[in-house]
């Protein structure tokens, strides 16, 4: 059996059914009516040891629910979990020592007393040996600094100090399995690569399973081999980062700096049929936008070049962002990659 | 030693959680002698409207005043203990609502333990010193002839009426899950239907009696205790006659079955749990 394995897993969320204002509240109090809202459904989830898994999806798709069902929090309203060889809602103390969870919303650290304090509450809690848990806290200490961390007091950590405080909280106890929930979510682009390149040695040196949701699909590309991609409680796709770039991130862009603003930029349309182009901030920047499928970048740049005075150039790489983007607009039919 | 470790072990870490609650509620330090002297002198108002009336009758249905002291400080040591040790159990609603049980739900010990030691209510060492010293006074006065075999009675049924009140916050406050407010209402107006388990419930009407003896048996931590110590008997309920003494001395089923019920209906909340939106 997989490490992580569900089957149909699906959760049903009962909402009242209130008309709008206090009249509608008060109504609500003597006639009683529900809708029933599928928040997960249907999910079939395999994860093997070791994986690095991306759950990717638009605000409300299911995400944070499918995590909560995996970990035990919530209980499935049908369908199957198994997470290490246990059902998680079941047997949560057995589940608990298999898995660690940062919630990048949340903290788990108490409020009110030092951060070197709850860490060592949890070491009391997860029964870790001494030894043990100063040789992990060592481990950590390279990439997330917890010296400087360890006697500020919980309400007073910054975000950024609170998410490594948070990542060394979840990782104590050496869980096989470690879910991150919005890890990055307001971090600043220092703390963001620390957090990053914390969580890509976990995966090479403990062979953690990482499970991660997030916006910052630099979060994906960074850690991640595998995307899955959630939509209103579906997994829409389920497969590799680079297959799906390779699919459907075909639009390429290259941005252009000339000597003049182009005298007509419709002849450098004309000489490459299938471009778009899109003006700079300035008037000597020029964008082209083209399928790399149908247009060679060489040819853009013949055609840019005979027309304009061109300085430099760069090309954008196709990134998994455009697939996103295009997922969460409702664009793309991502069944094809499945075929 | 195997036993030992099993049973000791959850006190310790028990009591370290608790600890760091302590330690956050001393930060505030000025709220800490409010909190405690706010409890006593509330209470003891109530003790001085309990005297006022005795200096006017001298008993309330065969029940002396040091006798209805030991009723009413009763209450106050299980709420005290209540408040001191398992104070978390009121957080309950906050915790559901907010989704804050969540990472309760993460960490290797029972959940319902974590719940109730994520706060201290320092009030109840108030209640607790005030409920001691009146229990104190009261027996100084009552020349009860104290043998082995009751004092042993007493020290159980102390016990037990402690746990039926824990087991009785937990279950009203179990509600949290299928009620989903921020606020524990629904368990604090129960807590105050509590507040009638202060004095002889006799005194109430037979619908009352029944109340707080069957439905929600608050009278289990008070009443039937002081009557089983006292060998109280003669109670006659919608003109039924019961022995009383025996209701004392049930107390220690009463208190299982109130922490059972706490468990079961937390357990089942457990289920509906929601969690919150991210």
């Amino acid at each position: 059996m997989a490490l992580i394995e569900t089957r149909g897993m699906t959760k049903v969320f009962r909402t009242p059914l209130k008309g709008p204002g206090l009249a509608g509240s008060v109504k609500h109090l003597f006639t009683r009516r529900f809708t029933d809202r599928v928040a997960v459904a249907n999910v079939d989830l395999t994860i093997e040891a070791g994986e690095a898994v991306a759950y990717v999806g638009p605000n409300g798709a299911g995400k944070s629910t499918t995590i909560k069902m995996l970990t035990g929090i919530l209980v499935p309203t049908s369908g199957e979990v198994h997470a290490n060889g246990v059902v998680p809602h079941k047997q949560r103390i057995q589940n608990a020592r298999n898995i660690g969870v940062v919630f990048g919303q949340r903290t788990q650290l108490w409020w009110d007393i030092p951060v070197r304090e709850s860490l060592a509450l949890l070491k009391e809690i997860h029964r870790i040996p001494q030894d043990r848990y100063e040789a992990t806290l060592q481990s950590f200490n390279e990439l997330l600094e917890l010296g400087e961390l360890l006697p500020v007091i919980g309400r007073r950590l910054s975000l950024g100090q609170r998410m490594r405080a948070d990542l060394a909280a979840a990782l104590l106890h050496d869980p096989k399995i470690l879910y991150l929930d919005e890890p990055t979510i307001g971090l600043d682009i220092s703390v963001k690569d620390r957090v990053r390149a914390f969580i890509k040695q976990l995966i090479a040196e403990r062979g953690t399973t990482v499970m991660l949701t997030t916006h910052d699909l630099g979060d994906i590309e960074d850690i991640c081999r595998r995307i899955v991609i959630i939509d209103e409680g579906r997994i829409i796709y389920d497969g590799d980062l680079q297959a799906v770039k390779d699919t459907f991130a075909r639009e390429r862009s290259m941005h252009f700096q000339l000597h003049h603003p182009p005298a007509d930029p419709a002849a450098i349309a004309a000489r490459v049929p299938g471009v778009k182009l899109v003006a700079g901030e300035k008037p000597e920047q020029l964008g082209v936008h083209f399928d790399r499928f149908e247009v060679s970048a060489a040819d853009v740049v013949a055609a840019v070049m005979t027309e304009a005075d061109v300085i430099d150039f760069h090309i954008d790489e196709p990134a998994i962002e455009d697939v996103i983007r295009k997922v969460y607009a409702g664009q793309l039919d991502l069944s094809a990659a499945e075929a | 030693m195997v036993v030992a470790s099993r049973i000791g072990r959850p006190i310790v870490l028990y009591a370290r959680c608790l600890a760091v609650q302590i330690k956050a509620v001393l930060e505030y330090q000025a709220d800490f002698w409010i909190l405690m002297m706010a409890s006593v002198l509330m209470n003891l108002v109530g003790f001085v409207f309990l005297w006022t009336i005795f200096s006017k009758i001298p008993d309330v249905d065969g029940w002396t005043f040091w006798q209805v002291v030991v009723i009413y400080a009763l209450v106050f040591v299980a709420e005290g203990v209540g408040s001191l040790f398992f104070e978390g159990t009121w957080n309950l609603a906050f915790l559901v609502n907010r989704g804050e049980l969540d990472f309760m739900l993460l960490r290797p010990v029972s959940p319902i333990s974590q719940v109730m030691n994520c706060a201290v209510g320092i009030n109840g060492l108030g209640n607790l010193l005030l409920g001691g010293t009146l229990i104190g006074l009261s027996l100084s006065h009552l020349h009860i002839h104290w043998t082995l075999g009751r004092v042993a009675l007493a020290l159980l049924l102390l016990v037990s009426a402690i746990a039926t009140k824990i087991g009785l916050n937990l279950a009203t406050n179990a509600s949290a899950f299928w009620i989903q407010s921020p606020f524990s209402g629904f368990a604090f107006s129960m807590h105050q239907l509590g507040d009638l388990a202060r004095y002889p419930i006799t005194i109430y009407a037979s619908a009352v009696q029944a109340l707080i003896t069957v439905a929600v048996p608050f009278a289990f931590i008070s009443f039937f205790p002081a009557a089983a110590v006292f060998s109280k008997n003669g109670w006659r309920l919608g003109g039924v006659e019961l022995p009383l003494r025996w209701f004392g001395l049930a107390t220690p089923l009463v208190a299982v079955y109130c922490c059972w019920m706490g468990v079961f209906l937390f357990r089942r909340g457990l289920r509906r749990y929601e969690s919150a939106g991210n």
